[in-house]
C-alpha cells in the first residue's frame, strides 16, 4: 500500500469523539408511534395535514407504509416540522439479520433519529388494506430492550357513508388475515380489523349522513370495538389532538374499562367486545390468570367453566382475540393491569393502588371473533382458583 | 463530552508547544498509530517532512478501513481482508450463497412457523450438530496468541469442506468469511481479520455447517493464552456468560414458555455483576439458519410461545461487564459493546425431547476450552498487567 509518497501532507480529520460517556442505563426518551389505518377515502390524508399544521410546532414523522408490514418499511419518511417537509430515507440495516430482536423498521426509525434529533411524533399510515394487527406488535416492544420509540396507540378512521356497506359486504378486497379463511362464519373484512384493534376511532365526513344514519354508525363500531374512544368529525378536524389522536397511552394506561356497548354485542355479526367481571384477586392466583391468558390469546382454547365440560367450539368458532386490557385490584392493595394485542400479551403492575380507586371490582375487556356466549367469567373463576 | 485526558492533549508538531484538538493525520489513523493529533493544518505542514518517516517506519500495509469512526474500546479492524474463500460445487450450497439473500427465512412460513421435526429432520439435526462441534473445537485449538483470526477463518472453512459441509455465515447476508470471530469488546458478528491474537485476548468463535440440508450452530468464548485466565475481570464475564447457557438449558422441556428463557439468564447475569447483550436472541434452526422462535435473553420479555417435542433452537446469551448495549461498525456487522467493556458468549443448539433436552452441539470429552476458576490475585503488592 502506498500511503504517502506524495510530498503534500493530507487533510487532517475530525475524530468523532468516542460516545462512552454516562450511557449507561439513563433513561430514553421515548417518542410515541400511532399507527393510522383506514380505508382509502376515509380521510387518512387530510386527517395527516390536519395534525400536521395544528402541531406544527412540532417535529412529526410521517412513515407511509405500503404492505401492512414492517418489512417493506425502508421506504422514504417526510419528517415535518414548522410547515417544512423534509424526506429522509429510512436505513434498513440489512434486513432481519440474524437474530436481532427488534423488528428492523423499529431498528430504522431509532437509528434515524439517532442522526437527525428525535421527533415529537411518529404517525404510521397504513394502506387502505391493512390489518393493524400485524404492525401492532411490532412497534410494542419490549421495555427491556430500552428503545427510543414505543407504540402510543392505534387510530383509525371510519367514512360515515361507506363504513356499514364495507362491513357487511367484502369489497373486492381478499382479507390479508393469517389462517383465518373460514367461509361458514359471518364475513370478515379488513374494515372489522382496523375497528377492532382501534384505540380511537374517527367517524369522518358526518356531514354526508343524516342524524340516524350517524347514529347507528356509532352503535355499530361500539359493537365492534366498546373500548375505543369515538370521534364524530368533519375533514378530519378533532379540537384536541393531545389524548385524543395523539398521547394516547393505549399500551400501558388501560383507563377505567368502561364499556360502552352494553347489551348491544349482537349488532355486528363478526366482532364484538367482552367484558368479564372479575372478583379481587390474590397473589398467589396470577400464575393462573397468566396461564388462562395464555390459553386465550397463544392457543385460542376457552378453558373448562366446571369439571367435564369443554367450551370447544368446532373448527369454524375458534375464538380469535385481537384486543385485551384489564384492571385487576388484587387483595394486597395493588392493582395489576393486562394489555394485550393478538397473541402477544403483558401483565403490568399499574401506579394506582386500590386505596386510591372507588370499584375495586377487576374487570377484563376482549375484543375479538367468536366471543359471544363462550361463558368466559365461568372459566376465568375455575381456571383461577 | 471530551474527557480530561483529551483536553490536555499537546499538538504532535515538534515546534509547537499548543494543546491540539480532535485533529488528527488520517494516514496515522489508517496504520493504527495513536495519538498523532495536531493543532492545525499548517503546523502539520510544517512537520510534514519528519512526520510522514513515521508512516515509512509502521508500514505493514495493514490499515483500518474507517480511520474516523468512533470505536468504543480499543480493539480496530485490520484490514485487508483475506480473498473470497470458494466452496467446491459438489457441496450442497443454501439458498443464500450467491446474493446474499436467504429467500426461504423471509417467507411467512419462514419467520412466523415454528418447525417440528420429525425422526429423520432430528437425525439431520444431530449430525450436522456434531459436525459443527468438530469444527469449532478445531478452531478453538488454533486459537493462540500469535495467530490472526483470518488463519481460523481458513482452518474453519478447510475443515468444513472436509466434511462436505457448507460455512453457513459465508454470505449469509453477504457476511464475507466462513465463522464468525469476536474478541474482547465484540458482542458478536466480528469479521475474521489480519489482527493478531495476543496472550490476554477472550475470543469467540461462532460456527455454523450446512450439511444434508440442515443448519447446526455453536459458540464458545476461549481464553487467549494464560494472561486470559489470570484477569478476574475476563474470567468473570466468560464464566457468566457460560453458566447463563447452562442455566437456561436446564429449563428446556415440553411446556418451558420461551419468555422463561431470560428470567433466568438475566438473574445469573446480574448475580455476577454482569449485564445481559439485549439487542440478539437465540432462534429456530433447522432446513433454516435462523427462523421462528425468537429467544430472548433479557428478563420480562413478552415472546409468544412454549417448547413442544421436536423444536430446534439456539440459546446464546451475550453476557457483557459493563453495559448491556451494543453499537455496529460501519462494517455493517461487528457488534460491539457501547462502553468498549468485554462480553463473552456461547451458544447450543438444542433439541427438545419428550421430556427434556437434547444438547445436539454438546462438547466431546476432550473438546478444547471448558471452565476455569477465578484466578487468585496476588497480594504481595505485585500488580497483574
Amino acid at each position: 500500500m502506498d500511503v504517502d509518497d506524495e510530498d503534500s501532507p493530507p487533510l487532517l480529520v475530525e475524530v468523532e469523539p468516542s460516545s462512552n460517556d454516562n450511557l449507561e442505563e439513563s433513561k430514553p426518551l421515548k417518542v410515541p408511534i400511532t399507527i393510522v389505518t383506514g380505508y382509502l377515502g376515509a380521510g387518512k390524508t387530510t386527517l395527516m395535514n390536519y395534525i400536521l399544521t395544528e402541531q406544527h410546532g412540532k417535529k412529526i414523522a410521517v412513515i407511509l407504509n405500503e404492505f401492512g408490514d414492517s418489512v417493506d418499511i425502508e421506504k422514504s419518511l417526510t419528517i415535518n416540522k414548522g410547515g417544512e417537509q423534509v424526506e429522509e430515507w429510512l436505513e434498513v440495516g440489512n434486513g432481519c439479520i440474524c437474530c436481532s430482536v427488534k423488528d428492523s423498521g423499529v431498528n430504522a426509525i431509532e437509528s434515524l433519529m439517532e442522526k437527525k434529533g428525535a421527533f415529537d411524533y411518529i404517525l404510521l399510515e397504513t394502506t387502505g388494506l391493512a390489518d393493524p394487527g400485524n404492525l401492532a406488535p411490532l412497534f410494542w416492544v419490549d421495555e427491556g430492550l430500552g428503545s427510543t420509540i414505543y407504540l402510543d396507540g392505534i387510530v383509525t378512521l371510519v367514512d360515515a357513508k361507506n363504513i356499514l356497506k364495507s362491513l357487511d359486504e367484502p369489497v373486492q378486497e381478499t382479507v390479508q388475515h393469517e389462517e383465518h379463511d373460514d367461509h361458514h362464519g359471518p364475513v370478515l373484512t379488513t374494515a372489522h380489523l382496523q375497528i377492532s384493534h382501534a384505540d380511537v376511532v374517527v367517524i369522518n365526513k358526518a356531514d354526508l349522513v343524516s342524524e340516524t344514519e350517524l347514529l347507528a354508525v356509532q352503535e355499530r363500531v361500539q359493537a365492534i370495538n366498546g373500548l375505543a374512544k369515538l370521534h364524530v368529525t368533519v375533514q378530519g378536524q378533532v379540537p384536541h389532538l393531545e389524548g385524543f389522536l395523539l398521547d394516547l397511552h393505549a399500551y400501558d394506561d388501560v383507563g377505567t374499562l368502561d364499556v360502552s356497548s352494553k347489551g348491544h354485542s349482537h349488532l355486528d355479526p363478526s366482532i364484538a367486545t367482552v367484558a368479564i367481571n372479575v372478583p379481587v384477586l390474590r397473589v398467589d392466583q396470577l400464575p393462573n390468570l397468566d396461564a388462562w391468558l395464555r390459553s386465550i390469546l397463544w392457543d385460542s382454547k376457552v378453558p373448562a367453566p366446571d369439571h367435564g365440560s369443554l367450551v370447544e367450539g368446532n373448527d369454524h368458532d375458534t375464538i380469535e382475540v385481537h384486543r385485551l386490557k384489564a384492571r385487576l385490584p388484587l387483595s394486597n392493595g395493588e392493582v395489576k393491569i393486562v394489555q394485550g394485542v393478538r397473541e402477544v400479551f403483558e401483565i403490568l403492575d399499574s401506579p394506582e393502588s386500590t386505596n386510591s380507586i372507588d370499584d375495586v371490582a377487576g374487570k377484563i375487556i376482549l375484543i375479538g371473533r367468536h366471543l359471544v356466549d363462550k361463558r368466559f367469567e365461568e372459566s376465568f373463576l375455575n381456571s383461577i382458583r | 463530552m471530551a474527557s480530561e485526558g483529551e483536553a490536555k492533549r499537546k499538538c504532535s508538531g515538534a515546534d509547537c508547544d499548543n494543546d491540539a484538538g480532535s485533529l488528527q493525520c488520517p494516514t496515522c489513523l489508517k496504520l493504527g498509530i495513536k495519538d498523532s493529533f495536531f493543532c492545525s493544518q499548517e503546523c502539520f505542514k510544517r512537520n510534514w517532512g519528519t512526520h510522514k518517516a513515521l508512516h515509512k517506519s509502521q508500514n505493514s500495509g495493514l490499515y483500518d478501513p474507517f480511520p474516523t469512526f468512533a470505536y468504543t474500546g480499543p480493539l480496530r479492524p485490520f484490514y485487508p481482508l483475506s480473498e473470497h474463500r470458494e466452496v467446491p460445487k459438489a457441496i450442497k450450497h443454501p439458498d443464500y450463497w450467491r446474493d446474499g439473500i436467504p429467500h426461504s427465512e423471509r417467507t411467512s412460513d419462514g419467520r412466523n412457523k415454528i418447525y417440528i421435526l420429525d425422526k429423520e429432520a432430528q437425525a439431520g439435526m444431530r449430525k450436522v450438530c456434531r459436525l459443527a462441534r468438530e469444527v469449532l473445537d478445531i478452531a478453538a485449538a488454533a486459537a493462540k496468541p500469535g495467530v490472526t483470526t483470518d488463519y481460523i477463518d481458513e482452518i474453519v472453512h478447510k475443515a468444513c469442506i472436509e466434511r462436505d459441509s457448507y460455512p453457513s455465515p459465508l454470505n449469509y447476508g453477504h457476511f464475507p468469511k466462513s465463522v464468525c470471530t469476536s474478541p474482547n469488546e465484540v458482542i458478536c458478528h466480528g469479521i475474521p481479520d489480519k489482527r493478531v491474537l495476543v496472550d490476554g485476548d477472550i475470543l469467540n468463535i461462532d460456527v455454523t455447517l450446512y450439511h444434508g440440508g440442515y443448519h447446526g450452530d455453536l459458540n464458545e468464548t476461549y481464553y487467549i493464552g494464560e494472561k486470559a485466565k489470570a484477569d478476574p475481570d475476563s474470567v468473570r464475564v466468560v464464566e457468566a456468560a457460560r453458566e447463563c447457557l447452562d442455566a437456561a438449558i436446564k429449563l428446556v422441556k415440553p411446556g418451558t414458555l420461551f419468555r422463561e428463557y431470560g428470567n433466568v439468564i438475566e438473574k445469573h447475569a446480574k448475580s455476577k455483576n454482569c449485564s445481559v447483550i439485549k439487542a440478539y436472541c437465540g432462534h429456530g434452526i433447522n432446513t433454516l439458519f435462523h427462523g421462528a422462535p425468537n429467544i430472548p435473553h433479557y428478563a420480562k420479555n413478552k415472546a409468544v410461545g412454549a417448547a413442544k417435542e421436536g423444536m430446534c433452537f439456539t440459546i446464546e446469551p451475550m453476557i457483557a461487564l459493563g453495559t448491556g448495549r451494543d453499537k455496529t461498525w460501519p462494517d455493517n456487522w461487528t457488534s460491539v459493546t457501547q462502553d468498549g467493556k468485554r462480553t463473552a458468549q456461547f451458544e447450543h443448539t438444542l433439541l427438545v425431547t419428550a421430556d427434556g433436552v437434547e444438547i445436539l452441539t454438546a462438547r466431546f470429552p476432550d473438546s478444547p476450552g471448558g471452565p476455569i476458576g477465578m484466578p487468585v490475585v496476588e497480594t504481595n503488592g505485585e500488580t497483574k498487567v
